[in-house]
């Protein structure tokens, strides 16, 4: 289990990251979506926020509506952005479920795959 | 029209899982059908045999995936039970000679190169979502997404030479064609037809989910017998005469296949009917002689919808030997012979197999290598990947599609440039009274076993439907004597 400080230490490290790659800013162009992440095991809730290809702060709490809901564990949550968790192999188990249009859900696995690949 | 051996309301040419979903649906809606197929079998491109080891294998289609649902509800009809495709453990890729290790969709060596690749999907997968799969030549750039191969269309949305040749090893073990041949606006209509390309070319969660206990042709084989003596084996369908009813024309067709007699010789048999449902691929529909010939842009369809070439290769083990090594027996290649292998061993485990596919222009120059000349080249490249017990199977069996008449090649027809926009309208536009069926024409899952069913559905409405306004006008009424 993490807390949710390790989760957002991890989220910090993985945001700035993401937001120099110039590969991910080309895949989220013209992309702005809000993101609620649900941690299933401690219930807690996160928000991110896609604006002009960059990764908003991580927020506490399930704000606004989203486009996009992910669900884990918190554990999974911390190893995601710490880059130690393959997104790929736990979409396809199951372990990491998302919830949103096909073309959202598209998105963010391609999204998250490419953070975890060029890291 | 000549003189009919039988009289019935519908013929359907071809007992592959569209024309017998077809068959289906009408006799259900209480219409006397004949259905004619070249071969000596049902389940066209399906094919479930058994080795002299007692090893299943399934020589053509044999996965169902999420959202097939029309598949899986005939399973369920059939009580043909269904696991998933082994996947536990590593995959593999062939990069350069070397082999990694990774797990996940897309090899993970080359990192910049693979999530070139999932960008490069990414883009493919949002241009798909636009093109329909039922009208994909109404997208407002068809004109320009059908001039270009997918190969051109890589070669600019990719930066690295591992995306392009990852996109090379999906295109060969879907369609079985090179990017280099298909047009961009036909892979995107596919593509959308089964949801996306990341679809078509996942395990878990896609296209390659879970396969049959006991093989994929089960059900072809249930629906045959659902059908009885409605099948007619060993008849291929030689040539067509058909009127409309207009300027005196009788309405109907006449049917004639060279049916094999008791004494092992083929003679014309006619049979006469309402409407006709070709299931078949184009690519074998062009075999069968026409009067009046049909549109022209049935007959360029014919010659331009050409069907994949892909051999299908299983090497039989005592066991699955791999698995104890961590590995998934999935393998992706860069290059050689076999650019994509799968655990094709049967749920028990009861033996070990690893299948290949073949595909692409490498499938049709190995035609000189010879039965054992492949055999050789694709143990070699089992065992640089598996280790050397991989070069010594109990069994080493191949099916080359391209070798069956009545494939002509598979596991689908590609389509290069320019085709879908000038004739792909005539893939399911009916002329007269003949109508088309085959996974080539289906609006969901194209190409897939699941497509077929749908097809077979969508013609057999369109007959119901034709017949039913006839029936209304008295001019081709269902009337008992019409039946025989």
């Amino acid at each position: 289990m993490a807390t949710a400080e390790e989760i957002a230490e991890a989220y910090a490290d993985w945001q700035e990251r993401c937001n120099v790659n110039t590969r991910l800013a080309r895949m989220l162009r013209g992309w702005d979506r809000t993101v609620h992440l649900v941690a299933t095991d401690t219930g807690e809730g996160f928000t991110i926020a896609v604006s002009a290809s960059v990764l908003s702060d991580l927020r506490s709490g399930l704000v606004d509506q989203p486009d996009l809901v992910v669900s884990a564990t918190s554990e999974d949550f911390a190893d995601l952005f710490w880059g130690d968790l393959n997104p790929s192999e736990k979409y396809l188990s199951g372990e990491i479920v998302l919830a949103g249009s096909s073309e959202d859900v598209m998105r963010l696995d391609a999204m998250s795959m490419v953070a975890f690949l060029d890291q | 029209m000549t003189l009919a051996d039988r009289t019935v309301d519908v013929v359907v040419a071809g007992a592959g899982y569209s024309g017998l979903q077809t068959a289906r649906t009408l006799v259900e809606a209480g219409l006397d059908v004949v259905v004619l197929e070249a071969r000596d079998r049902v389940g066209g491109r399906v094919l479930t045999e058994v080795t002299p080891s007692g090893a299943v294998v399934d020589q053509g289609g044999q996965w169902i995936g999420p959202t097939q649902d029309r598949l899986q509800a005939l399973a369920d009809e059939y009580a043909v039970s269904t696991f998933p495709t082994y996947l536990d453990g590593s995959n593999l890729e062939v990069r350069d000679g070397w082999v990694h290790p990774f797990t996940g969709l897309v090899p993970t060596s080359d990192r910049d190169g693979s999530a070139d690749t999932v960008a490069t999907l990414l883009d493919l997968d949002l241009l798909a979502q636009e093109v329909s799969p039922t009208h994909p030549w109404d997208h407002p750039d068809a004109g320009a997404l059908d001039r270009i191969t997918l190969a051109e269309w890589v070669e600019s949305a990719a930066d690295t030479q591992t995306a392009r040749s990852l996109v090379a090893t999906a295109a060969l073990a879907v369609f079985g064609c090179g990017p280099e041949e298909l047009s961009l606006l036909y892979v995107l209509s596919y593509a959308h037809s089964g949801g996306s390309m990341s679809s078509l070319i996942r395990t878990a969660g896609g296209a390659q989910e879970r396969r049959f206990t006991g093989g994929a042709q089960q059900m072809a084989l249930r629906l045959a017998q659902h059908l009885a003596d409605r099948i007619v084996l060993d008849a291929p369908v030689v040539s067509v005469s058909y009127g409309d009813g207009g300027a005196g024309e009788p309405a109907g067709v006449t049917v004639t296949a060279e049916r094999m007699g008791a004494d092992g010789v083929r003679s014309p048999w006619r049979v006469a009917a309402q409407r006709l449902v070709v299931a078949m691929p184009p690519a074998v529909q062009g075999r069968i002689a026409f009067d009046p010939p049909l549109p022209g842009s049935r007959q360029q369809l014919a010659q331009r919808a050409p069907m994949g070439s892909v051999t299908k290769v299983h090497a039989v083990y005592d066991q699955p030997f791999w698995r104890d090594a961590g590995l998934s027996g999935q393998v992706v290649a860069d290059a050689g012979m076999l650019r994509a292998i799968f655990d094709d061993s049967p749920e028990d485990g009861s033996h070990g197999i690893l299948m290949g596919f073949i595909a692409g222009a490498v499938d049709r120059s190995s035609e000189s290598d010879g039965a054992a000349g492949r055999q050789r080249v694709c143990l070699e490249e089992l065992a640089r990947a598996f280790g050397p017990k991989a070069a010594e199977p109990i069994e080493f069996v191949e099916q080359r599609w391209s070798e069956e008449p009545y494939s002509r090649g598979g596991p689908v027809a590609g389509m290069g440039p320019g085709v879908l926009t000038a004739c792909g309208p005539s893939l399911r536009t009916p002329v007269g009274p003949i109508h088309w069926a085959g996974t080539e024409t289906a609006s969901v899952w194209s190409g897939y076993i699941e497509g077929a069913l749908e097809s077979g559905e969508r013609a057999a409405a369109e007959v119901v439907a034709t017949l039913e306004g006839a029936a209304l006008t008295g001019t081709a009424g269902l009337d008992e004597s019409s039946r025989q």
